[in-house]
């Protein structure tokens, strides 16, 4: 996908047109409709005191009956345009997201994995709903400007049947109004990027604080840690409080408009009679108030075009596709770096070493989630760095760290490695030593695991995992610690049912590990050590 | 789009407390009546100045008043969202304060999680800011609402009190049908609430779980998945919002409805074609003044309706949030005093097993240090070293056997923190000088502790290299310093304590060979004195102690 977002947005745009068009209909109607409303039911009691004043005959030959039933008419179409403005328009908002979010998700899928490993984060994937959120309501609110434009059309026009003069001043005082509007919309975007610096500062922060949770209570240093969150928490209350003033602005600047509005309107058409005054004056500030809509879009804008901006620079365009791909169905490992070491296919290796000494890079670098340096990997004799992210993912079956399991069925998560039936997935969860539990589960294998469903525990969620690994089928299992938080017993039987498996599959196996029992299951041992970049490293054979 | 589902009493409860007799909350409210009132001089104005028309009159003094109210409307409403601002601001700060205390002083059973919907960050930040709304907007716009109707129709019934009883009359249909439609919006968004919940968490959660889709290039399966699910939650949204609009509809509705009413019974009036006999008759200005104000009678409710997502939000917030802060501990009674020799420790048969885990991480451990002697435990990484460290610091479950300190229990909420110094791999550095972040072991320092504990550390170098020495400042990561002057930065600061325990976890790890060797020496000369553990898998660290503990992996 090479499109940046705004391609995203005009594609969904253009399949919900005729929503859109709808929604600007009702809005239309809308804004013809409040302001006459107010104007005619002004302009009919302006009339009825001078036909009343006149006398009997001439209030019994006034014509009541049409401006009455404008009236009621009016009243139910405002209601009614008001009622489906906002149902279609947020109805075309949602569908316009739904076709996007998916877009999203792939391009970034399809960008360099440092970026879409950077998006996964917590923090990050957060804020990109709350920015998808935001371009949402921005959608919705795409309307605002036809309602403001037919206000002000009916007002202006209501208003010159009474005085050009009062016309045009209805009409100045609404472009006053919008360039004060654009104006704080300016600063309103300026605020908003200034909470969101300080939000980030703030997580920073706290983040700091929560990883050296040890020594703050050693050295008793909770309150300061409390002190310090809290002026950093200060300083994003400062922010929001700036915020919050550039967004009242826009309350007062409305209301000063109406006042001047329907002040200037009246006095400017005193001369043609008081039911034309009345209607001048009244048309005049539901003008201004037809704009309400628009001001709210304005207020939001800044907002928007940020949220709008990072997701554009998510979408970088796709990666060259390189050529190189694998071709031997059992390939070969060789390792320069950071340890040297040739894999023949169907080595089962185990990969030790304390944390933090390069064995989690390894692993990335070999399921081409980071890039891999030039020389350091070859796998079937191509250099990794030459290959496609496709070709280095299809010749690994992963088993992550921290299980990874996905928001949906067992089923679900165990169908990510691809299509299967039944038959193959209990195989699978019974080689994971899993099938009883999940037999055990109120739907078995489409029990909802996440939120709301059954919880599995660590241990459980490791071994379905370990279970999706199985079922890929790939040339290579890479394991990161599969049996961490397993007890003796079901650790026996997991390296079991592994060794049953790889007996039968010829697959050949990297197991990052530290587990005595794991490292037996191996023919040779990768031991990495905690040294500096640059030491060498040691190779031992078990 | 909030997805109302009925929520747990304690979160109403906990928000309701939260937000208690919080101090700008009636200000605010107040001001929001007083826009009614403005509203009501405003039309006073518009209303004096046609009848001033109609009696050949100049409309100018009325004019001026009815732009002064509408400056002064602006005003009150400028003036209310900055009062509630600074109110939400007083609770959010607190409420920060409180979630940050409770994330310093979790329970030791819980394993430091890395669950990233229950993370501190996203409970003390983003969580806190979703009741910003509910205390800035929601609960003065409720009790201005109670207010602010009944002062239009005092005002609507001085100029027409048939027109004021209209408005009246038409408020108990309203109440009907606002609760009707409240009920079935409530009773359609509940139906949808758990699908809804479930597939719109869906798109977050795959780009969490990037790194798993991209290794099984599920990519184009779950972007299907995706684009079906993002389907399906804008078709059960919009089936949600057909009946929760129909509420604002019927405010929308009545509010139409009054303007006409008005406008209908007032020209009538005003014509003498009444069906029926009515005890008043009205002139101009006042028939203009009652339809000016008609509109303003369902304004505050408008209000309301419009701040009544934050409700929805806060509330989904505060159960996030009183979860996070968990049960309070009972407070540690006062422990006796720390003393300045250093302890005996002894473990007896001590078990540590985290909640949620089939396995201890420590079994059956047993040893006895004698005071002012070196320990080491040894074992490779996950046999629990750093689970013990932490255990002696109140950090880590005692699942089973006994501590003893001196021949007394551990204080399970605290271990031996007050006389205990840390040395890790990572070490605390702030912003500030190096005096600075020495002394944030020990604020009461003399200018000659600091140079002892300079010495005793081995920092001399690291402050000659340096120019400023003691007030070369250092950043947030410490860049500065290399790994070896880090670590004798944590040396330095348990030098600086009056510690009497010395607890160092992998001390040289990273280290080079050389600067290894440099800062066991170090060790072996600063620990005089102070019962130490260290927890390492390194042959000649261990060779400091005088007695060795091996942690197998088997255990």
């Amino acid at each position: 996908m090479n499109g940046g977002l705004d391609d995203l947005l005009a594609a969904g745009r253009a399949r919900q047109s005729r929503r859109f068009r709808h929604a600007s209909t009702c809005a239309v109607v809308l804004g013809f409709a409040a302001v006459s409303l107010l104007g005619v039911s002004g302009w009919f009691i302006a009339a009825s005191a001078a036909a009343g004043a006149g006398g009997v005959a001439v209030a019994a030959a006034f014509n009541y009956m049409l401006p009455s039933a404008a009236i009621r008419l009016l009243a139910i179409a405002r209601t009614a345009a008001r009622y489906g403005e906002r149902l279609i328009g947020h109805d075309a908002a949602l569908r316009t997201l739904a076709s996007v979010r998916p877009a999203l998700f792939a391009a970034i899928a399809a960008t360099t994995p440092g970026r879409a490993l950077a998006v996964a984060s917590g923090e990050a994937s957060t804020a990109l709903v709350q920015d998808v959120q935001a371009v949402e309501l921005q959608l919705a609110q795409r309307s605002a400007l036809a309602g403001a434009g037919a206000a002000a059309v009916s007002g202006v026009g209501l208003a010159a049947l009474a005085s050009g003069a009062a016309a045009l001043w209805t009409l100045a005082c609404l472009a006053g109004l919008l360039l004060a509007a654009g104006r704080l919309s300016a600063r309103a975007a300026t605020t908003a990027v200034a909470v969101r610096a300080a939000t980030g500062a703030l997580k920073a922060q706290l983040a700091f604080l929560e990883s050296s949770q040890v020594e703050l209570r050693c050295y008793a240093l909770e309150g300061w840690a409390g002190e310090t969150a809290g002026r950093c928490s200060a300083a994003l209350d400062l922010a929001q409080r700036r915020h919050a003033a550039a967004l009242a602005l826009f309350e007062f600047v409305q209301a000063g408009a109406i006042g001047l509005a329907a002040g200037g309107a009246l006095w400017l058409a005193r001369g043609a009679g008081v039911p034309l005054a009345a209607l001048a004056g009244l048309a005049a500030a539901m003008t201004i108030d037809g704009a309400a809509p628009l001001l709210r879009a304005l207020a939001h804008r800044g907002v928007a075009n940020e949220a709008r901006r990072r997701l554009d620079d998510l979408l970088t365009p796709a990666l060259p596709f390189t050529l190189a791909a694998v071709r031997a169905t059992r390939p070969e490992i060789v390792l320069s770096a950071p340890i040297a070491a040739r894999l023949a296919p169907g080595a089962r290796v185990a990969v030790t070493g304390p944390s933090g000494c390069g064995k989690t890079t390894l692993v990335e670098t070999l399921m081409g989630l980071r890039e891999a340096a030039p020389g350091a990997l070859r796998i079937d004799g191509r250099d990794a760095a030459g290959l496609c992210l496709a070709a280095l993912r299809d010749t690994f079956a992963w088993l992550p760290q921290d299980a990874s399991l996905v928001a949906g069925t067992v089923r679900d998560n165990l169908l990510l490695a691809g299509q299967a039936d039944d038959a193959a997935l209990w195989q699978a969860l019974s080689d994971a030593s899993l099938d009883q539990r999940v037999r055990e589960l109120p739907q078995g294998l489409d029990t909802w695991i996440g939120e709301d469903g059954a919880r599995l525990s660590g241990g459980e969620r490791r071994r379905l995992a370990l279970a999706r690994a199985l079922l890929r089928d790939a040339p290579w299992l890479l394991l990161d610690e599969p049996t961490a938080g397993l007890d003796d017993r079901t650790e026996s039987a997991v390296l079991r049912g592994l060794k049953a498996r790889l007996d039968v599959t010829g697959q050949g196996l990297i197991v990052v590990t530290h587990r005595v029992a794991v490292v037996a299951l191996c023919d040779r041992v990768l031991a990495f050590e905690l040294a500096p970049p640059g030491a060498a490293r040691i190779d031992r054979a078990a | 789009m909030a997805h109302a589902a009925p929520l747990p009493d304690p979160a109403t409860r906990f928000l309701a407390a939260a937000t208690d007799g919080v101090r700008g909350v009636p200000v605010s409210s107040a001001l929001l009546v007083a826009d009614a009132g403005a509203a009501i001089g405003f039309a006073g104005g518009l209303a004096g100045a046609l009848q001033a028309l109609f009696t050949q009159r100049s409309p100018a003094g009325w004019l001026a008043m009815a732009l002064l109210c509408a400056v002064l409307r602006g005003l009150c409403a400028l003036l209310a969202a900055r009062v509630g601002a600074r109110c939400a601001e007083a609770v959010r700060a607190g409420m920060r304060l409180r979630v940050v205390a409770a994330a310093l002083d979790r329970p030791a059973g819980v394993r430091h999680a890395d669950d990233a919907a229950a993370s501190l960050l996203s409970v003390a930040v983003d969580e806190v800011d979703a009741i910003d709304g509910y205390v800035a907007r929601f609960l003065p716009a409720r009790r201005a609402a109670a207010i602010a109707p009944l002062l239009v129709l005092a005002a609507a019934a001085v100029a027409s009190p048939i027109s004021a009883l209209v408005l009246a009359l038409t408020f108990v249909p309203f109440v009907v049908l606002m609760a009707f439609t409240g009920m079935a919006s409530a009773a359609r968004s509940q139906r949808q609430f758990a699908a809804l919940a479930r597939l719109s968490g869906l798109f977050v959660d795959r780009l969490r779980a990037l790194p798993v889709v991209l290794a099984f290039r599920a990519e184009t399966r779950e972007t299907r998945r995706l684009a079906d699910a993002a389907a399906e939650v804008a078709r059960r949204t919009v089936a949600v919002l057909r009946v929760a609009f129909l509420s604002s509809a019927v405010l929308e509705f009545f509010s139409a409805l009054c303007v006409a009413l008005v406008a209908v019974y007032a020209g009538f009036n005003l014509l003498g074609l009444l069906p029926f006999h009515v005890p008043e008759r009205l002139n101009l200005g006042r028939a203009f003044f009652v339809l000016a104000l008609a509109p303003e009678f369902y304004a505050p409710m408008r209000r309301l309706a419009a701040a009544y997502h934050d409700r929805s939000a806060a509330l989904a917030a505060a159960a996030r949030i009183e979860a996070f802060e968990g049960v309070p501990r009972a407070p540690v009674a006062s422990s006796p005093s720390a003393g300045l020799r250093a302890p005996a420790i002894r473990f007896e048969a001590v078990a540590i097993r985290f909640e949620d885990e089939a396995r201890d991480v420590v079994a059956g451990l047993s040893f006895e240090l004698r005071p002012g002697r070196t320990l080491a435990l040894l074992g490779p990484s996950g046999s629990g070293k750093t689970s013990v460290l932490r255990l002696l610091l109140g950090m880590a479950p005692l699942s089973a056997g006994r501590v003893l300190i001196d021949g007394e229990p551990l204080d399970e909420r605290h271990g031996v923190a007050a006389r205990a110094a840390w040395v890790g791999q990572t070490t605390l550095i702030v912003p500030g000088s190096l005096r600075h972040n020495l002394l944030l072991a020990a604020p009461g320092a003399e200018a000659h502790e600091v140079a002892a504990a300079i010495a005793g550390a081995g920092l001399g170098a690291a402050l000659l290299r340096r120019a400023g020495g003691l007030e070369a400042s250092l950043d947030e990561r410490g860049g500065q310093l290399s790994g070896g002057e880090r670590r004798r930065l944590a040396l330095a600061r348990a030098l600086l304590k009056p510690s009497t325990v010395w607890l160092l976890d992998e001390p040289t790890a990273h280290l080079d060979h050389e600067a290894e060797t440099a800062l066991i020496a170090t060790i072996a000369s600063a620990r005089a004195g102070r019962t130490t553990i260290i927890a390492t898998h390194s042959e000649r660290v261990a060779a400091l102690a005088d007695v060795v503990v091996r942690l197998g992996a088997s255990s």
